[in-house]
């Protein structure tokens, strides 16, 4: 018998009910519901193609329930896409080249806009570390590096005028 | 695909408690989803810890760490005391998976998960860490280093959480260091993991903990090589019999990753090293250098 | 074509090049980077069914009794097939042709009928109204199986009363390449040096597993929505279903990741299968377990090289001897085999060769295409016996490859005369030059450089009589449109296509769209395979290109009075070169032209050589188009204790002849760079009685971004190739050379080698204590 409940959730900016059995993952919730940006690579926490945010935080939504987010917000790549002000990480994966067959993109995106918000001046340790739980097998992760470092450096210039 | 199960979300201790019994805790799900997943575990009642607030708690008084249980790795990773709170803590979380799962991967669920490739157990060990389990029956305390009895068996009760870890922040005088040898850099599965301590008291060592990581059943400290340092200087000479003596307390099994052979070899290797930084690092501060 | 008449470094262009060899942003770009772009599994149909494949567990056996009854009864369980439901059909596993040529059979069973042969072979489909109704309908299947003996070394298969996994003797393919006299070029050798060198199975790890919809329309056609390299497969659904080759359709979608995983057939004759049976949509997405059992592996290959050498270092004779695991069936096997007999000398002038090469069947899964190909395990074993051989004579390892290598105007071992520049040379001066000088060896930590060069063909394999189609349009408001078969797996294929039409046409990339992958509506192109898409398909879109670009500026001398040589098209205007105010736009170029009747569109093909089969005795003959050469350098650091070794610097130099769009050159060689490192270093699938024992990237590790080095393209032009613009293909050779380059680094750094890959931390240790102990 799978009990399905309505969990209220905010996803990217908008107030949501989404109807979810226990078992199911925010990773199938979120597909079912649409949301296809959010991809599915090997659904045990190994590739972050999944990653989402919640309340701003990455996680695998493949290792998320769907109850579990309730009440909370979630991001996806498309809450990044602002219609207004797209973050700079996507003109500067763009701008470098960054996105191969586009697979791993969405992931790395997340966890990249994450990792900025916490170190607006990352090395190439710090990017590193901030993605290794994201498997890119085009790309050699070069240019995605170039990219976050020119992303940072775009924040950096836009809030220096505050 | 999971298969169905009942899923409690408490919002407090006490609810969670309550819900225990005949419930399954569901803390960052790393490892539990997968094995659900793969049909290695089964469930028919979950119980997600990831509302209780009072889990993730750090704080840092009187020289004590006190970290909840569902603290995660990313915690230990953001707190900005703990790279002198919890040196090997810190330097394991740097390395541990990936950001998203660090971002769940609790502590309580890594020291649970009875893997003796448990990445943050070395660390805690060699910080002597304590647990604290509470049941509706009430608290108690456990030594990390009692808490295994066997491969994958520990002694939590079924209806037991592990609310906090805590342990005493190394101080001036002590060196705390680890290293994961793994067969890529970035989120592997840990082929041996050493974690030790070392006090400087004068010129000889006091209170060495050797704390190693899927070279057993469980993870361990290697307490007879401590032994050969306790009260002793570690000379070269005497570093390398006690790395040596910890290769020979370790019993590693021949796995996919690696075989045990290697793996005895990887333990003296790496616990010279370790023992050797560690020594070095707090004479030189002694030096003032 | 020699050296002499085009200088290192760069030929001079021959045209103004205004989109062509420009970084531009990749027309598919956009849509990956805000995450709207669909792919096979992000597509629904209402109604549609979501399938599950059941699999055998265990390598080799006999099927005894499979009773689906309790599933099928299940409410919501729509349909499970066996190969009891299914006509006695076969399934092909060949390279599909393009003139359906005769070909090897290949044919091999839809679903186990009784024997199974490798573990994960399809036992049963499952196709249900939820994803969580199939799962139930899986486990409700009952089966008994029978453990068959089975042979899981290429040498045990080879034994008498072995068991026979392909009739009649397990040898499922073999060649010979025979040149000049070695006995007399041993007599006259200084030094025999022979060593024999392995390597393993690997994944190719594609991020996107499998997935497709299919349907049934109105038409009776099957439709199927695919992540494939190759839309060509529609003809071999056809033959499996029973139906005309006219009533199957397959839409590839934008694919996320091939690699040559996604070459063969992989989930599209299961989805056409239920699709006709269930007569609904239905879905089937592969698992990441079913990834790693459910598509063929980069074959295993053990590789002896037996090298004669004057103490000068000049080469004098070569035998090779190659055998690939082609596991439990065909599939590309002899193609694979034949590629690297062809490659095996590498790119180095060797007057007395012998090899002999066979591809040997077992109860290990079938491995069939990965990047490279063949080539890419041959580079294992001749870039580390160079080394080897520099080593034994005390010659410097570079020196040594300069006095062998291949010349431009040289032969290849096939004898076949290479047309395009051969700057392998000059790519290993460019790479070792930027890794600079090497680091100083640490305590423990020593460091080493490596260099590996390389002969990679692009275009296929040229007896195939392979051609490609492509359709350049403009429409009346100056607008250009492309239409071709390619399939897109992320190096950019359909992007290079808009920026040669764009280049031609006198516009942007922004004005030119590009509608790909569709093997009904678009022209087909060929398979995304080989290292020809950009060729192939590249040289069609020229040609219409081309011919379009003509007629348009014939129109506009008339409309212009001007001379037919006296126009160029560029920034959507066509005007007179010497006097540019005398223009139009392209804007109304296309609609007067359109009212005045001109043709407008051009559909062209493109054919490559073609040519026989080689000498079945000699081996002899031209084998592909043409070839890239280049050279991947290395540095590296060896952690002697540990074993534990780290990539400082990696550095691919290729001479690409053109690149039509330098950042996504540089894309390839950087993905390559780490492909390779993997291949090196860490990826290994390990089978036990043929059971794959772990299917996941927990266990199969490729590199993450913390294992990355610091990587350089240095693009090399020479114009010379059979591409447009003069340009060679990158998205294999970019692979090929990086593992040899690291294994040869690690044995400069520990002084001794590691014959097998991946070179693990626990074999360097090894390595090292046996040396020490010798």
């Amino acid at each position: 018998m799978s009990l399905e409940k309505a969990v209220s959730v905010t996803i990217n900016g908008v107030a949501r009910q989404l109807s979810a059995p226990a078992n199911e993952t925010l990773l199938d919730c979120l597909r079912r519901h649409g949301h296809f940006e959010v991809k599915s690579g090997c659904e045990k926490g190994d590739c972050g193609a999944c990653a989402v945010q919640i309340d701003g935080e990455p996680v695998d939504s493949c290792l998320t329930l769907t109850w579990m987010v309730e009440g909370r917000s979630v991001t996806t790549l498309e809450g990044l896409n602002d219609a207004d002000s797209p973050h700079p990480l996507i003109a500067a994966f763009l701008e470098q080249g960054a996105v191969q067959c586009g697979y791993c993109t969405p992931g790395i995106m997340i966890a990249a806009e994450a990792m900025l918000r916490e170190t607006p001046d990352p090395t190439d340790e710090d990017i590193a570390i901030a993605l290794s739980g994201n498997l890119c097998r085009c790309t050699g992760y070069t240019k995605i590096f170039t990219a976050v470092k020119q992303a940072a450096e775009v924040l950096r210039a836009g809030d220096g005028n505050d | 695909m999971l298969r169905e199960f009942e899923l409690d979300l408490p919002n407090d201790l006490q609810e969670t408690l309550a819900c225990l019994p005949g419930g399954t805790p569901l803390a960052g799900g790393t490892n539990l989803l997968v094995d659900l997943r793969a049909r290695r575990e089964s469930a028919e009642r979950l119980v997600w810890l990831g509302n209780i607030d009072a889990f993730r708690k750090i704080s840092i008084e009187d020289g004590r760490v006190n970290i909840g249980g569902g603290t995660t790795v990313g915690d230990i990773l953001r707190h900005s005391d703990m790279p002198t709170a919890a040196p090997s803590l810190d330097a394991c979380a740097r390395v541990f998976g990936g950001q998203m799962v660090r971002n769940r991967a609790t502590i309580a669920g890594n020291v649970c998960s009875g893997s003796p490739a448990a990445d943050m157990v070395p660390p805690l060990l060699s910080l002597d860490a304590e647990l604290c389990l509470a049941s509706a029956a009430g608290m108690r305390s456990i030594p990390l280093d009692e808490f295994y009895s066997g491969f994958k068996k520990n002694k939590r009760n079924r209806d037991e959480l592990i609310t906090g870890l805590s342990w005493a922040a190394p101080g001036p005088n002590t060196a705390n260091r680890f290293y994961k040898l793994a067969r890529r850099k970035g989120d592997a599965i840990t082929v041996v993991g050493v974690a030790v301590t070392v006090t400087r008291d004068g010129d000889k060592c006091s209170d060495a903990r050797i704390a190693l990581g899927a070279v057993g059943p469980t993870v361990f400290r290697a307490k007879e090589a401590e032994a050969m340092l306790n009260g002793e200087t570690p000379t070269t000479e005497l570093i390398d019999t006690a790395a040596q003596k910890a290769m020979d307390q370790s019993s590693p099994i021949d796995d996919l990753r690696a075989s045990g052979d290697y793996r005895r070899q990887m333990v003296q290797v790496l616990t010279r090293r370790l023992l050797t930084e560690a020594w070095q690092a707090l004479g030189e501060k002694e030096s003032g250098r | 074509m020699t050296d002499q008449e085009t200088p290192y470094r760069q030929a001079e262009a021959n045209v103004v090049l205004r989109q062509v060899g420009k970084p531009l942003e990749r027309t598919d770009a956009k849509g990956k980077a805000t995450g709207r772009t669909r792919y096979a599994g992000d597509y629904t149909m209402p109604g549609m069914l979501h399938a599950k494949v059941l699999r055998s567990d265990i390598a080799s056996g006999r099927l005894k009794h499979l009773d689906a009854s309790k599933a099928r009864a299940l409410p919501g369980v729509v349909s499970v097939l066996t190969a009891q439901d299914l006509p006695d059909r076969l399934a092909a596993t060949d390279m599909p042709g393009q003139t359906g040529q005769k070909r090897a059979s290949t044919d091999r069973q839809i679903l186990v009928r009784e024997i199974i042969r490798h573990h994960g072979e399809p036992l049963a489909l499952i196709a249900a109204e939820t994803p969580a109704l199939a799962d139930q309908a899986f486990d409700l299947i009952e089966y008994e199986i029978e453990p068959l003996p089975g042979v899981y070394e290429t040498d045990a298969a080879l034994e008498p009363g072995a068991p026979i996994v392909t009739e009649p003797d397990n040898v499922v393919g073999e060649y010979k390449i025979r040149k000049g006299d070695t006995e007399k070029g041993f007599a006259g050798a200084d030094h025999i040096i022979e060593n024999t060198f392995h390597t393993q199975f690997i994944e190719h790890a594609f991020l996107e597993p499998e997935v497709g919809l299919a349907w049934v329309d109105e038409n009776g056609v099957v439709n199927i929505r695919m992540s494939t390299q190759v839309i060509e497969h529609f003809r071999f659904i056809a033959d499996a279903l029973g139906v005309p080759h006219n009533k199957v359709r397959i839409l590839g979608a934008m694919v996320g990741g091939g690699f040559g995983g996604k070459e063969d057939i992989t989930v599209e004759l299961y989805l056409a299968l239920l699709a006709q049976t269930t007569r609904r949509p239905v879905r089937l997405a592969y698992t990441r377990e079913d990834s790693f059992v459910g598509h063929g592996k980069r074959h295993p290959f053990s590789v002896t090289h037996k090298t004669g050498v004057t103490k000068d270092g000049k080469i004098t004779a070569l035998e090779v001897t190659i055998s690939a695991d082609s596991g439990a069936y065909v599939f590309l096997s002899p193609y694979v085999l034949l590629y690297c007999a062809v490659a095996a000398p590498g790119p180095y002038r060797v007057e007395n060769l012998k090899i002999d090469a066979a591809a040997i069947a077992t109860n290990n899964m079938y491995t069939s295409a990965f990047r490279g190909f063949g080539a890419a395990q041959a580079c294992v074993a001749y870039e580390a016996q160079m080394d080897e051989i520099a080593k034994t004579l005390g010659i410097d390892r570079f020196e040594f490859r300069r006095r062998n290598f291949m010349r431009t105007g040289d032969k290849t071992a096939t004898g076949q005369v290479v047309e395009s520049a051969i700057w392998a040379d000059e790519c290993m001066t460019q790479a070792l030059e930027a890794l600079g000088e090497k680091a100083a060896d640490k305590g423990p930590v020593k460091i080493g450089r490596g260099v590996a060069t390389y002969q990679q063909s692009y275009g296929r394999i040229t007896w195939f009589h392979d051609t490609s189609e492509a359709w350049v349009g403009i429409e009346v408001d100056g607008t250009v449109i492309v239409r071709s078969g390619v399939t897109d797996i992320g190096a950019g294929q359909a992007s290079a296509l808009g920026q040669i039409a764009a280049e031609l046409l006198g516009v942007g990339l922004d004005d030119v769209v590009i509608y790909n992958s569709d093997s009904a509506v678009t022209p087909l192109a060929g398979t995304t395979t080989a290292t020809r898409a950009l060729y192939m398909t590249g040289r069609a879109v020229h040609t219409a290109s081309t011919n379009l670009r003509e007629r348009l500026v014939a129109f506009a001398a008339q409309e212009l009075d001007a001379q037919f040589d006296e126009i160029d098209l560029a920034n959507g205007q066509a005007f007179v070169i010497d006097d540019p105010s005398k223009s139009m736009t392209l804007k109304d170029l296309a609609s007067r032209g359109a009212s005045e009747g001109l043709e407008r569109s051009e559909l062209a093909m493109f054919r490559a050589p073609f040519t026989d089969p080689i000498d079945p005795e000699t081996g002899q003959g031209p084998v592909f188009p043409d070839f890239t050469y280049g050279c991947h350098a290395v540095d590296v650091a060896v952690d002697t204790e540990t074993g534990e070794v780290t990539v400082l610097k990696s550095v691919g130099a290729h001479d690409i002849g053109q690149a039509i769009n330098p950042q996504a050159v540089e894309g390839q060689i950087e993905g390559g760079a780490l492909m390779g490192q993997g291949y090196a270093l860490s990826e290994e699938l390990i089978y036990q009685e043929g059971k794959l024992v772990s299917p996941s990237f927990s266990e199969y590790l490729i590199p993450t971004s913390m294992d990355m080095p610091d990587i350089q393209c240095i693009i090399l032009e020479s114009r010379s190739g059979l591409g447009p613009f003069g340009a060679k293909g990158i998205g294999e050779p970019s692979l090929t050379p990086v593992a040899p380059a690291i294994a040869n680094a690690i044995a400069d750094a520990i002084g001794t080698r590691v014959f097998d890959l991946p070179i693990t931390p626990e074999k360097i240790v090894r390595a090292l204590r046996e040396a020490d102990s010798i």
